[in-house]
C-alpha cells in the first residue's frame, strides 16, 4: 500500500483585512500519497495559492493539521520550518523565480548547497538535473538567454535537488505555450511515477487535469465534491 | 558553494560601480580629513614633541608653543635650585620679519637655543650642525622655506629684523602650524633678533629631570617655587598645543565634522543602493525561503554584499589618497596616514556598509511567502 507523502485535515486559514474576516481556506481535508499527481483547480481567489502555500510550510493555518511524513509541521515553531522545506519539498513556480544573476547550472547548485551539498558534489549532482530535464548542454546560460520552457525545466531541475518527497507547482505552464507546457507536464509525470513523488499542482490548465491521478476543486476555500473529485 | 552576493553585485555593474564610488568617495573624504588634521596637528607641536626635555616652564596661561610670552629668566635659577631638576635651558620662541630674496618680507618665528647643549636645536639636518650657529649672526632654515623665501643656500646671507644673517645650516620637515618658517639659531643671536621681547626676559625654560623623580611631583614643586608661570610636562604641554588649535579655534570640530559626514554620506549611497537592491530582490530572497534557506542565509547574503563593497571601496579609496597625499605634500603642508588610521578606517567603513545594510535585513526577512507565487 502507498504511504501518504501529505495529509491535510481541517485545515483552515482566515485572513483578517481591516475588520473584514476573510476565509481563504475552509475546512478542506485530504492526503496524497506517493508517486500520485494531483491537481487543484478552481476559478482566481478560491483559495488554490494559500492552499499551496500552507502546505510547503511557507504560511501557518489558522487551524487543522499538515503532516508531512509523519512530521505535525502545523505544531512546529517558525524557525524550524526551512529545514521541512529543504528535506521534503521542491517548488515550482509559475513565473520560474530562477536567481538572474546565476547559471542554469548555479540556480540547481544553490539548492544543493542549501541542502549541505557543496563544492565539486553540488556541481556534478546539478549538471546530472539539468541533463535529466534536458538541459545539459544549457548549463552554463543566465535565465535571460533561456527560453521560458527551459526556464521552467531549471526550475524543475531545482525543486528536485533535494530529492523531494513532495513537489508543489504553481501554474507550472502558465507561462508556457502549448507545446512546451506539454513537455513540461510530461516531465513532472515522469518524475512523480520514478521518484515516487506527490506532485501537487494548481492550475487553470485544462491538459493537467487529464494527466494527474486526481483533480481537486476548490472554490471560497472548500472542496468541492470532497477529496476525490476525480480519479484518472 | 554559490555566492549569490557576489553574483548579485556584479549582475548589476551600474548599481555596484554607484556604491563603490559612494563607498569610496567616503574613504577618501574620512582619510583626507583626518590626515590633513593630524598633518596641522604634528606641525602644531613639532618643536614641543621633536625636543629631548621633560618639562616646560612658560608664562601663565601661554596657549599653545606659537603665542607664548616672555618672562624674567632669573627664573632659571629657581628651576635648576628644585629637587629633581637636572639641567634647565632657556629657550626662546619670538615672533620676526625676514627678507625675502625676489623682495617683499615673511613673517618668521625665531627659535633661539643654546648651541652648546644643543637642547631645543634643529633635527633632522640635511646640511650643516645645529652647533654651528654659534660665533655669528647664523641661522638654520627648512629647505620648505623655501616657497616663501625664495632658494637660499649655505652661505647665504638675508636679513631678519634688518639684521643679516647667514645661513649655516638646512633643515628637513621642521614646519610650523602658522606656516611661518621656523629659523633656528643660538639664544644670544635670538635675543638679538627679537630686542623686544627684553634682555633680562626668556619665553621658555626647558627641563631635563632625574629619570629617579617622579615627574607629576617635580611639576609640582616648580609651581610652587616659580610664581607667575605655568609648568608643564612635554606631553602635557603638546596636548595643551594641540587641544588649543583643535577645539578652541573650532578647527578641529571642523574637520571632524567633515569626516563624520563623509561617513554618513558613505551610510546613506550604501543604505540606499543595498535597499534599492533589496527590494528588487525581494521575490529571489522569498524563493530562497521556499526552498529551504532560513533567515541567516538571507543576513549572510545581505551581508556579504555590504563587506563586499567595503573592502573594494575602501581599496580604491586608499589607492586614491596616496596620489592626494603626494599632490597634498607638493603644496608643502603635510596628511599624516598613521597605521592605526589605515586599520581604523577600514573597520569603519566596514561599519558603515554593515550599519547601511540593516535596513535591508529587516526588510528581506518580513517578506511576504505570497511573493513567490506571485507572478
Amino acid at each position: 500500500m502507498e504511504e501518504n507523502n501529505i495529509e491535510v485535515k481541517r485545515l483552515k486559514k482566515i485572513y483578517h483585512e481591516a475588520s473584514v474576516e476573510v476565509i481563504a481556506v475552509d475546512d478542506v481535508s485530504f492526503n496524497v500519497k506517493s508517486g500520485e499527481v494531483v491537481a487543484v483547480m478552481g476559478p482566481s481567489g478560491s483559495g488554490k495559492t494559500t492552499l499551496l502555500s500552507i502546505m510547503g510550510c511557507i504560511l501557518r493555518p489558522t487551524s487543522g493539521e499538515v503532516i508531512i511524513k509523519g512530521i505535525k509541521t502545523h505544531e512546529m515553531d517558525e524557525h524550524s520550518l526551512p529545514e521541512i522545506r529543504n528535506r521534503y519539498i521542491g517548488f515550482i513556480f509559475q513565473a520560474f523565480n530562477l536567481f538572474p544573476a546565476l547559471t542554469a547550472l548555479e540556480n540547481v547548485e544553490v539548492s544543493l548547497n542549501l541542502k549541505g551539498i557543496k563544492g565539486k558534489r553540488a556541481k556534478e549532482e546539478a549538471k546530472q538535473l539539468l541533463e535529466r530535464v534536458g538541459l545539459g548542454d544549457r548549463v552554463d546560460f543566465l535565465p535571460m538567454d533561456l527560453s521560458g520552457g527551459q526556464k521552467q525545466r531549471v526550475s524543475i531541475a531545482r525543486a528536485l535537488a533535494n530529492r523531494p518527497s513532495i513537489i508543489l507547482a504553481d501554474e507550472p505552464t502558465g507561462n508556457l505555450d502549448s507545446k512546451t507546457g506539454h513537455s513540461v507536464i510530461e516531465l513532472l509525470r515522469d518524475l512523480s511515477v520514478k521518484e515516487k513523488s506527490s506532485v501537487i499542482i494548481v492550475t487553470h490548465d485544462n491538459r493537467i487535469m487529464d494527466m494527474s491521478d486526481r483533480v481537486l476543486y476548490l472554490e471560497d476555500g472548500r472542496l468541492k465534491n470532497g477529496a476525490n473529485s476525480k480519479k484518472r | 558553494m554559490v555566492s549569490i552576493a557576489r553574483k548579485n553585485l556584479f549582475h548589476d555593474k551600474i548599481r555596484f560601480i554607484i556604491t563603490l564610488i559612494g563607498v569610496t568617495f567616503s574613504v577618501v573624504l574620512i582619510f583626507a580629513q583626518v590626515g590633513i588634521y593630524l598633518g596641522f596637528m604634528q606641525n602644531a607641536s613639532i618643536v614641543i614633541d621633536n625636543t629631548d626635555v621633560d618639562i616646560w616652564i612658560t608664562s601663565k596661561n601661554t596657549p599653545n608653543f606659537d603665542w607664548a610670552q616672555a618672562f624674567p629668566e632669573t627664573k632659571i635659577n629657581l628651576a635648576r635650585e628644585t629637587k629633581g631638576v637636572l639641567h634647565a635651558e632657556k629657550f626662546i620662541l619670538a615672533w620676526g620679519v625676514m627678507k625675502r630674496k625676489e623682495g617683499g618680507t615673511e613673517q618668521v618665528e625665531i627659535i633661539g637655543y643654546n648651541p652648546n647643549s644643543g637642547i631645543g636645536g634643529p633635527w633632522n639636518m640635511k646640511e650643516g650642525r645645529a652647533s654651528d650657529v654659534k660665533g655669528g649672526k647664523h641661522i638654520i632654515m627648512d629647505e620648505s622655506a623655501e616657497k616663501k623665501m625664495g632658494e637660499f643656500h649655505i652661505g647665504d646671507e638675508r636679513e631678519v629684523m634688518n639684521q643679516k644673517v647667514k645661513v649655516i645650516g638646512i633643515t628637513k620637515g621642521i614646519k610650523s602650524f602658522t606656516t611661518a618658517p621656523f629659523i633656528f639659531t643660538s639664544y644670544d643671536t635670538a635675543k638679538g633678533l627679537a630686542s623686544y621681547i627684553g634682555q633680562d626676559s626668556t619665553v621658555f625654560i626647558l627641563v631635563k629631570t632625574d629619570p629617579a623623580e617622579n615627574i607629576h611631583e617635580i611639576v609640582q614643586r616648580l609651581n610652587e617655587r616659580l610664581k607667575g608661570v605655568d609648568v608643564y610636562t612635554s606631553r602635557q604641554f603638546s596636548n595643551r598645543t594641540r587641544w588649543y588649535w583643535t577645539v578652541e579655534t573650532g578647527m578641529g570640530m571642523g574637520f571632524l565634522m567633515t569626516a563624520f559626514m563623509g561617513f554618513a554620506i558613505g551610510i546613506v549611497i550604501v543604505g540606499q543602493t543595498i535597499y534599492t537592491s533589496t527590494i528588487e530582490h525581494l521575490r529571489e530572497y522569498g524563493t530562497l525561503k521556499a526552498i529551504g534557506a532560513n533567515n541567516l542565509f538571507i543576513y549572510k547574503i545581505i551581508f556579504e554584499q555590504a563587506i563586499v563593497n567595503a573592502v573594494i571601496g575602501y581599496i580604491v579609496g586608499f589607492v586614491i589618497t596616496q596620489f592626494l597625499i603626494k599632490g597634498y605634500e607638493k603644496t608643502g603642508l603635510a596628511m599624516i596616514i598613521p597605521n592605526y588610521l589605515i586599520v581604523s578606517v577600514f573597520f569603519l567603513t566596514l561599519l558603515m556598509c554593515i550599519s547601511a545594510s540593516f535596513i535591508s535585513i529587516r526588510k528581506a526577512t518580513k517578506i511576504d511567502p505570497a511573493i513567490v507565487f506571485k507572478v
